[in-house]
């Protein structure tokens, strides 16, 4: 008798006409791998559900609100260790000028008020800059490179804007 | 609006109580899978909670098009692979099953003696099923005791329908070979042809 189409029978597991089920109930009895899987069949269609004991869903309420509570305290360490990092940083880039302003206070903020006028006259030059380029390129770049570059701008931001939100976007419990 | 639905709306803006609706409603199909692949009741206790914390935790990425039992048996199915690869291998007691399990015989069942039996075999399906492949595994968990479909298992588990066909497929084989090979002591008298359920 030919094994193959008995196992494919086996295997596809759906309904059986008469004859069929006549012809494997005989190619059973001859078959030990078909047998075997007929029982495996039998077995997995027979199963039950596991439940769990009573009180899962409140064992799942105390291990949520311990969860909720460690990622608290990590938040919370994390924000002071990195807000103690800051400040420490600042601290160190800071000292020299620390020193300086503790030793002769009076020359550090003569050097502060020249470099504010030095500031405050590069930027002026710059605004002159500015105002003469906006009178001259418009002129120089045609309508269609303007539409190019602003379509671009836009879409960057969109791209931006977007991957912003999916950064940020809060896991629940945090 | 289904409650369900409802539920996931209100656990998704942060709702604790709502979620714990979904808990009730999915303990026993989440538990099961977990139970099926692990082994063990205490491992599956675990993995199950850890399971509803996931999905607490990434609720707001829950696609409501899709079903939620799929989805959350797909959180379930891989956080049991990944525990099985890291673990290997795990050794079941039959022992153990019996002790921490409700899947006793029903002694109130017109025929006992047969009940008996099916529940011999389905501890012996339970240690039989620890040899197979964790993919191929939860495949089958999710066919025969969640009753998914072959499209719902390829969703969850990542898998084609043509791979999910070919390991269920293959999952079986391998089951039939080891319930051949395997020492007569559990072994029942009844052939499957002669049982009314064939």
């Amino acid at each position: 008798m030919n094994h193959r189409p008995f196992e494919d029978w086996l295997l596809a597991d759906e309904p059986l006409n008469a004859q069929q089920t006549h012809e494997l109930q005989a190619h059973l009895q001859a078959c030990r791998d078909c047998a075997a899987l007929a029982e495996v069949n039998l077995a997995l269609k027979s199963v039950r559900a596991a439940s769990p004991a009573d009180g899962f869903s409140a064992r799942f309420q105390v291990r949520l609100e311990a969860q909720k509570k460690v990622l608290r305290l990590r938040n919370v360490t994390g924000f002071s260790l990195l807000a103690l990092s800051a400040v420490s940083t600042l601290v160190w880039l800071s000292w020299p000028l620390l020193t300086a302003a503790f030793e002769s206070p009076v020359s550090l903020l003569a050097s502060w008020l020249s470099a504010l006028v030095a500031f405050w006259a590069s930027l002026q030059a710059m605004g002159q800059v500015s105002t003469l380029l906006l009178r001259v390129f418009p002129d120089l770049i045609p309508a269609y490179v303007w539409l190019a570059i602003l379509l671009a701008g836009g879409g960057w931001s969109v791209v931006w804007v977007f991957s912003l939100i999916k950064i940020t976007k809060k896991q629940q419990g945090v | 609006m289904t409650d369900e639905l409802a539920w996931i709306v209100q656990a998704q803006h942060g709702n604790s109580e709502a979620f714990t609706q979904l808990v009730e409603a999915y303990q026993t199909p989440v538990y099961n899978l977990c139970y099926r692949m692990l082994g063990e009741a205490e491992l599956a206790e675990d993995a199950a909670q850890e399971t509803f914390l996931k999905a607490y935790q990434n609720l707001t990425r829950y696609d409501r098009e899709r079903s939620f039992a799929t989805w959350l048996l797909s959180i379930a199915a891989h956080h049991c692979i990944d525990k099985l690869r890291r673990r290997r291998f795990i050794s079941v007691s039959i022992d153990e099953d019996e002790e921490g399990q409700t899947d006793l015989p029903d002694r109130s069942a017109p025929d006992p003696e047969l009940e008996t039996q099916r529940k011999q075999e389905r501890d012996r399906l339970q240690t039989l099923l620890q040899s197979l492949d964790p993919l191929d595994r939860a495949a089958v968990v999710m066919r025969y005791w969640q009753d998914c479909s072959e499209a719902e298992i390829a969703r969850s588990l990542k898998l084609t329908i043509p791979a999910v066909k070919s390991r269920l497929h293959r999952a079986r084989k391998a089951l039939a070979e080891l319930w051949k090979d395997e020492p007569a002591r559990i072994r029942t008298q009844r052939r499957p042809y002669e049982s009314p359920a064939f």
